[in-house]
């Protein structure tokens, strides 16, 4: 029996029941947010399929999945609405409109040629080198998406995207996301590159090439963030620069970190945990009536919490939530 | 069952040239570790290098995997290796179970033999399977995370993740290394069992005694150059060199 296609399985079943239980009972507001923690999911698993994997820390996971997110949106926008709100664009990006697939599919291989060669340079570098890279990559590409507005709109809102989506179509998303990282994480491929997180001179002794693997799973982690951002987008029919910068990097590096970024498992665990917890604290900061005591009004609580949970995590449990563990284990023996 | 991987039909014992090396010298950064060796191993030979630390054991076997820097040729079945990248050199069939045993610790112990099978082309699961007969306490621990093995454990998956790849020639550095007396007795017995089976192996040593009795040639290294070679009786014999290998006069 397949463990790895048995936890992606197990995992499958919790997001679907998450999703069938949202759409059934969920007020309007309470699908939002679950449809973004999906949106998050996807985000967090782009980022294990490389940080979990090799083990480099990425910054610039945000910035991916807003590339995904804007060509799919300056491809599938009609003509008509981009000629209102983006007069001024250049090569004639305005003059045209495709269906919402074709757009999909243009923004994943514009976000993966651009992850690869981004990803030439990263995978050459290890730990603060490829940190500080990474988010230096982040600050350059946000900087685009904020001063060239004649393509992007920078902070102002890019409207008029076809909301194509809905929580279904985030839900098998992730599902199909799950099956894919689990499967990578147990191929060949995936066991060579943590072989190589943990021993880089071992791993080349074994005849593994560690800068391929490297760029492979690069790539890869750059689709699946094309792929959270076209969601993102295809759902709310509107985007602007803001949320593909540190806030979201922060967030979502927290998500992975909670749950432990060596596992699928930990991810998935992590990203649901911080996305519901975070909205208990939100509610917290309004200074609600608790147990009959009046709580003050706590502006930044939110903020507070989440840096809290990356240095206890941190501190007291660097492999996270999960450490090496994976949901099959608690169920098949070792 | 721990066939080696046999492209050109029955093993040969003793006939063909494995493994030569021709005046190799090999470097870490500007300094030369190794000054100009040459060696070869016959299939089916178990041949020994031999000598104290920092005598250029290990440097030679990170040249022959393309890992250190070289000068000089390395000849494996007849052709030159000494340009080709590691990875498709171990594809070729060189393995080894590198120094200091280097299991990957947060691997499992199944992730860390598939690892070792990548570069075979037969098929993973039945050798896992296969293995886990040979090394059974290997298939007990099987889902264990590698770190958490005993020292002897982990050679035995050292060596077992060389061996699954059914290699042409298994290069063994300091299997002993670092391990209880006992427990290097059972590894030179797997080691002797292998060789029994027609593996060629190079056996990079400190352990003299042990390695003497297994090889059929030994080379003695010091300071970078080789200071002895000879058939394990014919350097057994010699007092002054066992001496200086064994450090008891």
């Amino acid at each position: 029996m397949n463990r790895g296609l048995v936890g992606a399985s197990l995992l499958a079943l919790v997001l679907v029941i998450i999703g069938v239980v949202a759409a059934y009972f969920g007020t309007r507001y309470q699908l939002r947010l679950v449809y973004s923690a999906y949106v998050n999911l996807l985000v967090v698993l782009g980022l294990q399929v490389f940080m979990g994997n090799a083990r480099v820390t990425n910054l610039s996971h945000s910035a991916f999945m807003g590339i995904g997110a804007y060509a799919a949106a300056i491809c599938v926008t009609p003509q008509n609405i981009k000629a209102i709100s983006l007069p001024d664009a250049p090569w004639g990006l305005n003059t045209f409109a495709l269906d919402p697939v074709t757009s999909a599919l243009i923004a994943i291989a514009v976000t993966g040629l651009i992850a690869f060669l981004v990803g030439i340079v990263i995978v050459r570098l290890s730990g603060i080198g490829a940190t500080i890279v990474s988010l230096a990559v982040l600050v350059i590409i946000h900087s685009l998406f904020l001063y060239r507005t004649d393509i992007f709109k920078g902070n102002q809102a890019f409207f008029g995207i076809p909301q194509v989506f809905s929580l279904t179509s985030v839900v098998i998303l992730a599902v199909i996301v799950v099956f894919a990282t689990r499967l990578f994480r147990e191929s060949r491929w995936g066991i060579a590159l943590r072989a190589s997180a943990d021993d880089e001179v071992g791993a080349s002794t074994m005849g593994v090439n560690i800068y391929r693997l490297r760029l492979i799973a690069w790539v890869m982690s750059g689709v699946l963030l094309a792929i959270a951002g076209i969601a993102y987008a295809y759902y709310l029919g509107t985007i602007s620069a803001r949320p593909f910068y540190f806030n979201h990097v922060f967030l979502t590096l927290a998500m992975l970190i909670l749950g432990g970024m060596r596992t699928i498992t930990g991810a998935v665990l992590g990203c649901f945990l911080i996305s519901f917890g975070l909205e208990w604290v939100r509610w917290l900061e309004t200074g609600p009536l608790l147990l009959g005591i009046d709580l003050p009004e706590a502006l930044g609580l939110s903020g507070i919490a989440l840096g809290a949970v990356i240095v206890l995590t941190m501190a007291l449990r660097p492999g996270g939530i999960m450490g090496e563990r994976e949901i099959e284990d608690f169920i098949l023996k070792s | 069952m721990l066939e080696r991987r046999g492209h050109n039909g029955p093993a040969f014992r003793f006939s063909k040239e494995m493994l030569s090396v021709d005046n190799l010298e090999v470097f870490h950064g500007p300094i030369k570790a190794v000054h100009g060796i040459s060696f070869k191993i016959d299939a089916g030979q178990c041949v020994a290098l031999l000598g104290p630390n920092g005598a250029g054991k290990t440097s030679t076997i990170s040249a022959i995997t393309g890992i250190a820097r070289a000068t000089g040729q390395v000849l494996f079945e007849g052709s030159d290796i000494s340009k080709t990248p590691v990875e498709a050199r171990i594809q070729r069939g060189i393995s080894v179970s590198p120094e200091g045993r280097r299991v990957f610790a947060n691997l499992t112990v199944e992730e860390n033999l598939r690892l070792g099978s990548a570069a075979s082309d037969s098929n993973t699961k039945t050798s896992i399977a296969e293995f886990f007969d040979t090394f059974p306490i290997l298939g007990e621990r099987r889902h264990q995370s590698a770190g958490t093995l005993s020292g002897g454990e982990q050679q035995m998956l050292a060596i077992a993740r060389a061996l699954i790849a059914k290699p042409r020639i298994l290069l063994l550095d300091e299997p002993s290394l670092g391990l209880a007396p006992k427990i290097v007795g059972q590894i030179f017995s797997l080691i002797g069992d292998l060789k029994a089976k027609g593996i060629t192996i190079l056996l990079v040593e400190q352990n003299a005694a042990q390695a003497l009795r297994l090889s059929d040639y030994v080379y003695f290294l010091n300071n970078g150059r080789i200071a002895a070679e000879g058939t394990a009786e014919s350097l057994g014999k010699s007092d002054t060199l066992m001496a200086e290998l064994t450090g008891i006069s």
